[in-house]
């Protein structure tokens, strides 16, 4: 690990101001950024920990929806009784990320702006070829081993998986990234690589993230999150779908439907054809599966990862079919 | 503060203030087991994947590994060697681990202990099915899984009474 | 309790009824309070003054030459003490290899000019601190000359391999006999390179005093690894101290002298301080070899009612460019099944990657995955039951050495599981048991590993305050040698094992070979009980003979030992404590080294027997085969959208013999069993095929099993003490449970979903 300097800042006005300072990068939970210091891919000059600013961990819900500080913890969030009750999705998307340990490290806001497990990514050593690291420099995952490689969302340029759950749920509820006064949605937040894989994220420098909000909705409220993996924990998905539904008055015709996918694309992967295809559709398992086969419209493998493109709608049917089951 | 040399850091381990000068790039596991002779707590990784350095800090456990001693600062840090009593009394959860026989060689054991602790004080430890998914972040490559989950189980019980 | 008759010399054994301490009782681990505690320090945590810390860098390239090392940015890094090279170090001898073989003359550089697999050490740094070496590591920059590279076995370059003659197994005419049976299966079965992964990562401290080379690292070998560090150094074997109190995992990568110390113990020479190097946890996948890579056929021909007639087996195994490594692949085919004519023949390949290594029943292991499976088939072939056609083709005698089996349990295992799993309740059609989503699948397979044995030494002390020292170089990785010495030595002197302190781990105590091979338990307690015995002897020699002996007016020719106390037989006279008697007689020690060597052993042959494994004694010789058995009944459960495979239930009987602790044999049975589901769902190292370099070189690409992929398992001992293989009658424990595991997993995951994986790791894109 490069030597850095170690700054704390005493408000969210410092941070802001020490983050757009050249080579400075902002410290909170510290999982993904001393990790890759560690691989040497984050370089910092100096070190912004923002982990003893005052009031950045609240969690507030209500029946609008439900504000979480930048700097709530995975598992403060996870295990909250308001957001267990009200957004199921969210509880489950963050109780199966990573461990018990990581989840009391890990911040909200750092949880947004992790980055990908490629391991070309994360070895420049033995790959120096990596756009998303140094940019311009080509990709050595495409051709390579593949295995855990995204399907949707690709480029020339990468196809580095985005790896988190947290924001597959968001994605899915239209939460909104908070920077300061500036609010972006989350799905407008996480940026498609295209030519320039290495701007993941709609953040300019200077600014902070301070919270995360998600609208309260009735498909929030009846909603979950389905991470198949290799292994039964502690893994990235190798395929997730963060599903909400809400019914007509019927119990069985499908009001409202938010479907989004992790694991398997280069950011959380919003399953709009889906949504439509079953809005206003009676909850039926033919149908369903039938209209899950459009959360991979436009998928294209790289060889090892083709079971993505097979695996990925059955994660959402199973979902969908399986919050129809608690009607 | 900022400073690329070393700069001095006071730490709060196992009730016992410590200063020390490190560079800001030392993490807390190196600063236990390098400068501060406390080895109970292990290197399996150094990158989050085995648990092998769980800690407390503040009373929840974390990774040493990802965790710069100076962010330790103004925190209350136990590591292995703070869990039993002054007078050598044993935590109900290593009398479990010792009594299950929950380990062979060793070397994940403390993170183990440490991981099991705050397990049963989260509440997470109500069903064998939750201990293991609790305690998953914590690789064991000898296997001493099931004997684990009945620690933890036995220990939880004897925490609860 | 101990009774000691002095004419016979020899005492009665303890049996399991003697409650936890003597040997066969459940004792806990009595290493088990520093473990807990965070007190057992490991090699490397040793706190010594003036430490440098040193890092490797390892080359980018498969296969070519290193060009230059450009050391300038990385020497003039803050703390810097050296920069390594192969042009700035001075070479060592080559060293003989575990056999003993005497190596070539010719010298021996660990950091490497000729490039022959990607991850091979070419430099290291040394630094004040640890942090300065890892930034300054990574400064170095090494320019090469790349030559294209044989990436795995399914390389166009790679060809058939070298044929190894000493693995042919051959009687009857197996081909003919094949041609000519009704019933014929035929399929290949691959596993790919697997890792050991030990939680402690390799790596030591070396400190030269002088001549003196003390060596602090984990370790399976004390006294081998100690003769390397000597011949690579040219000094005296006595002059090398290697420490290694606890070891933090080995499963077969701890036994050698590895390149890495090679280094470190070069830049103690070079800079006059202690260094400690610990490889990173990607370098562990390339600094060391885990299982290679193997490919087997296997043919068996067979009656219709699916009696075998004829087995042909053809392995292959991956080998390095410059090492050799052969996985024994007809070990379990060639023993397993009763078969008139049989065949198995096996080639190795070289491939650039490191030289693979020992894991965990290296052989047996990929051996079963192929036969075990292949039984499976040809049961469905016939249409009988899978336990049914194991139990039709029972081998009553070794079918190779043609040897009657010292003991075998395994008709035994075969009916416990069954009736514990419930197997008679099977429903026998693929596809056929369901819980919703779920497809249920049970399978089962034997497993198997043969009883290695080598002579042993300990040297046993009776102190003055009545306790007792026993000391071997033997190592304790988990396994529980420091618990079973302590019940041996106790029961074998009569005294509670609390009394008892069992010191391990260093080169300075009593020699002792290899710990691997699950040899060491059986050959340890024979030594501890021999060195016992005579101490014992010495005791009651003194007690009746020693004109100061309380005992001495008695006449006795027989005492009494039990708890620490001395009285007679038969209750007359006096009873003493240990302590009093020595006290006594003015003795402030009783000493005893004991070994099992033949009496009249050289010094030559008694240092090959500790410090290679030419000395070990063949499993057939004599009149008897020994090996240990185990019968795996596993439940899967298969996601049949997903694909994903859970371990739902396990059951497995096994004889090991006799069990000196049952609670600690049980222990490394369940460590078995995982590593075996994590070898079957989860394990492989990834080859990216343009670089010929593992890409999942770290814990969470490379998977091992967590917590929550384990079921409860259940263990039982069907084993009888077996006087043949050891001296208190056990068999192998430590390798035995994961043999076997893969084939029920493989055969449950087939009964489940009607497909039949013959390629490990069963992972989900191979079953949607």
């Amino acid at each position: 690990m490069r030597d850095f300097s170690y700054l704390r800042a005493s408000s969210v006005d410092a941070a802001q101001l020490a983050s757009a300072l050249p080579g400075a990068m902002l410290l909170a939970g510290g999982t993904t950024l001393v990790d890759l210091a560690k691989c040497g891919v984050a370089e910092p000059d100096t070190l912004v920990d923002i982990t003893h600013l005052k009031g950045l961990d609240a969690i507030t819900v209500d029946d609008r929806g439900a504000t979480i500080g930048a700097l709530a913890k995975m598992s403060g969030v996870a295990d909250h009784a308001d957001i267990k009750s009200r957004f199921p999705a969210v509880s489950e998307a963050l109780w199966q990320a990573a461990s018990a340990q990581i989840r009391n490290m890990a911040t909200i806001g750092g949880n947004l702006m992790q980055r990908t497990r490629c391991p070309y990514f994360r070895d420049g050593e033995n790959f120096p070829a990596c756009n998303k690291r140094a940019p311009g420099s080509g990709c050595s995952a495409i051709g390579g081993v593949t295995r855990g490689h995204a399907v949707l969302g690709t480029s020339e340029a990468c196809i580095a998986t985005y790896p988190g759950d947290l924001a597959v749920a968001l994605v899915a509820f239209d939460a909104l990234v908070h920077l300061g006064d500036r609010q972006v949605a989350v799905d407008d937040f996480f940026l498609l690589p295209g030519a320039t894989p290495e701007r993941e994220h709609a953040i300019q420098p200077g600014e902070v993230i301070t919270a995360i909000s998600i609208p309260g909705t009735p498909a929030a409220r009846r909603s979950t999150y389905l991470k198949v993996r290799d292994r039964q924990s502690y893994e990235f998905a190798a395929a997730s779908a963060a599903v909400g539904i809400e019914f007509e008055a019927d119990g069985r015709t499908i009001r409202d439907l938010r479907v989004a996918l992790g694991g398997v694309a280069t950011k959380p992967w919003r399953a709009r054809g889906v949504e439509e295809a079953l809005r206003g559709k009676v909850l039926e398992p033919d149908a369903v599966k039938r209209a899950s086969l459009l959360a991979v419209e436009g998928a294209v493998d790289h060889g090892a990862n083709h079971y993505k493109i097979e695996l990925a709608p059955r994660v959402v049917a199973r979902a969908i079919l399986k919050l129809g089951e608690t009607a | 503060m900022t400073s690329k040399t070393r700069i001095p850091i006071q730490l709060q381990i196992n009730g016992r203030q410590h200063e020390l000068e490190v560079e800001p790039r030392v993490t807390l596991l190196d600063a236990l087991r390098d400068h501060l002779g406390l080895t109970g707590t292990k290197k399996g990784c150094d990158h989050g994947q085995c648990g092998a350095c769980t800690v407390h800090v503040d009373g929840e456990r974390v990774l040493a590994c990802l965790t710069l001693a100076v962010q330790a600062e103004g925190r209350a840090v136990t590591s292995i060697e703070g869990l039993a009593q002054e007078d050598g009394t044993l935590h109900a959860v290593q009398a479990a681990f010792l009594e299950q026989d929950a380990f062979q060689c060793g070397y994940c054991t403390p993170g183990q202990i440490m991981s099991a602790v705050a397990c049963i004080r989260e509440g997470h430890a109500g069903s064998d099915d939750e201990i293991r998914e609790y305690m998953a972040g914590n690789l064991c490559r000898c296997g001493a899984y099931p004997h684990i989950v009945a620690a933890v189980r036995q220990a939880a019980a004897e925490v609860a009474s | 309790m101990t009774v000691h008759m002095k004419r016979h010399g020899e005492s009665k054994r303890g049996d399991a009824s003697d409650g936890r301490e003597a040997v066969g009782g459940r004792l806990s681990r009595v290493d088990g309070p520093p473990k807990i505690t965070g007190a057992a320090k490991y090699a490397v945590e040793q706190q010594l003054d003036g430490l440098a810390y040193a890092v490797l860098v390892e080359s980018t390239i498969a296969a070519g030459k290193v060009r230059s090392i450009d050391t300038e940015a990385a020497e003039s890094a803050p703390g810097v003490l050296r920069v390594l090279t192969p042009d700035n170090i001075p070479p060592l001898k080559t060293a003989s290899d575990w056999l003993g073989t005497p190596p070539p003359d010719a010298p021996y550089y660990p950091l490497a000019r000729d490039i022959t697999f990607s991850g091979q050490h070419v430099a290291a740094v040394v630094a004040e601190t640890f942090e300065q070496a890892v930034a300054a590591a990574a400064l170095v920059k090494v320019s090469y000359d790349e030559a294209p590279a044989i990436v795995d076995l399914s390389d166009a370059k790679a060809g058939d391999g070298i044929p190894i003659d000493a693995m042919t197994k051959e009687w009857g005419d197996a081909e003919a006999a094949f041609a000519a049976a009704p019933v014929r299966i035929c399929a290949a079965y691959n596993t790919p390179r697997e890792y050991q992964a030990p939680m402690e990562p390799h790596g030591l401290i070396a400190r030269w005093q002088g001549d003196q080379l003390t060596v602090w690292e984990p370790s399976q070998w004390l006294d081998g690894m100690a003769r390397t560090y000597a011949e690579w150094f040219g000094v005296p074997f006595e002059n090398v101290r290697l420490v290694s109190p606890y070891i933090g995992g080995g499963f077969g990568s701890k036994a050698l002298a590895l390149g890495h110390g090679a280094v470190a113990a070069i830049a103690a020479r070079m800079l006059e301080r202690p260094v400690r190097l610990v490889m990173t946890r990607p370098q562990t996948f390339t600094g060391y070899g885990g299982r290679a890579a193997t490919r087997q056929t296997v043919t068996i021909g067979a009656d219709a009612e699916g009696k075998i007639q004829s087995i042909v087996h053809r392995g292959v195994n991956e080998t390095s460019i410059d090492g050799m490594w052969v996985e024994p692949l007809g070990s379990t085919t060639s023993i397993m099944y009763a078969t008139p004519n049989f065949s198995s023949r096996q080639n190795v390949v070289r491939v650039n990657s490191v030289v693979p290594g020992a894991m965990r029943a290296p052989g047996e292991n990929p051996s079963a995955f192929g036969i075990e499976s292949a039984i499976d088939e040809l049961a469905y072939e016939v249409g009988i039951d899978p336990l049914e056609i194991r139990l039709r083709n029972y081998a009553e005698e070794d079918p190779h050495a043609k040897k009657a089996w010292s003991t075998r349990q395994l008709r035994e295992a075969y009916a416990v599981g069954a009736e514990r799993f419930g197997w008679s309740k099977r429903s026998p059609q693929p596809r056929s048991m369901r819980d919703g989503n779920q497809l249920i699948g049970w399978g089962v397979a034997a497993g198997t590993y043969p009883v290695r044995r080598a002579y042993g030494e300990a040297m046993v002390r009776i102190l003055a305050d009545g306790s007792v020292e026993v000391e071997s170089s033997s190592i304790d990785m988990g396994q529980g040698t420091y618990t079973i010495l302590a019940q041996t030595a106790a029961e074998t002197l009569g005294v509670p094992a609390d009394n008892v302190v069992v010191k391990l781990g260093d080169s300075r105590f009593a020699r002792a070979g290899v710990t691997g091979g699950s040899r060491l338990a059986g050959v340890m307690t024979g030594a501890v009980h021999k060195a016992a015995s005579a101490a014992l002897d010495e005791l009651v020699a003194l007690a009746i003979s020693d004109p100061r002996s309380p005992f001495h007016a008695l006449q006795a020719n027989t005492l009494v030992v039990a708890n620490g106390r001395i009285a007679s037989p038969r209750g007359d006279g006096p009873e003493v404590s240990i302590a009093e008697l020595l006290a006594s007689v003015g003795r402030d020690r009783i000493e005893a080294k004991g070994d099992t060597m033949p009496a009249n052993s050289t010094a030559e042959e008694r240092y090959k027997n500790y410090t290679t494994i030419a000395m070990a004694l063949p499993h057939t010789e004599g009149d008897y085969s020994r090996y240990s058995w185990c019968a795996h009944f596993i439940e899967v459960r298969v996601d049949e959208d997903f694909g994903t495979v859970r371990v739902s239930r396990v059951v497995s009987a096994l004889d090991s013999g006799r069990l000196y602790n049952p609670k600690l044999a049980e222990s490394q049975w369940k460590g078995g069993i995982i590593m075996g589901i994590g070898q079957a769902l989860l394990e492989e190292g990834i080859v990216d095929r343009r670089h010929g370099r593992i890409v999942n070189n770290n814990l969470a690409d490379y998977l091992v099993p967590t917590n929550a992929d384990i079921p409860d398992i259940e263990v039982i001992s069907v084993g009888i003490p077996d006087p043949h293989s050891s001296a208190l009658g056990g068999k192998g424990v430590g390798e035995l449970a994961i043999v076997g595991v893969a084939p029920a997993i493989a055969n449950a995951v087939f009964h489940a979903t009607g497909k039949r994986i013959r390629d490990l790791p069963i992972t989900l894109e191979k079953l949607i």
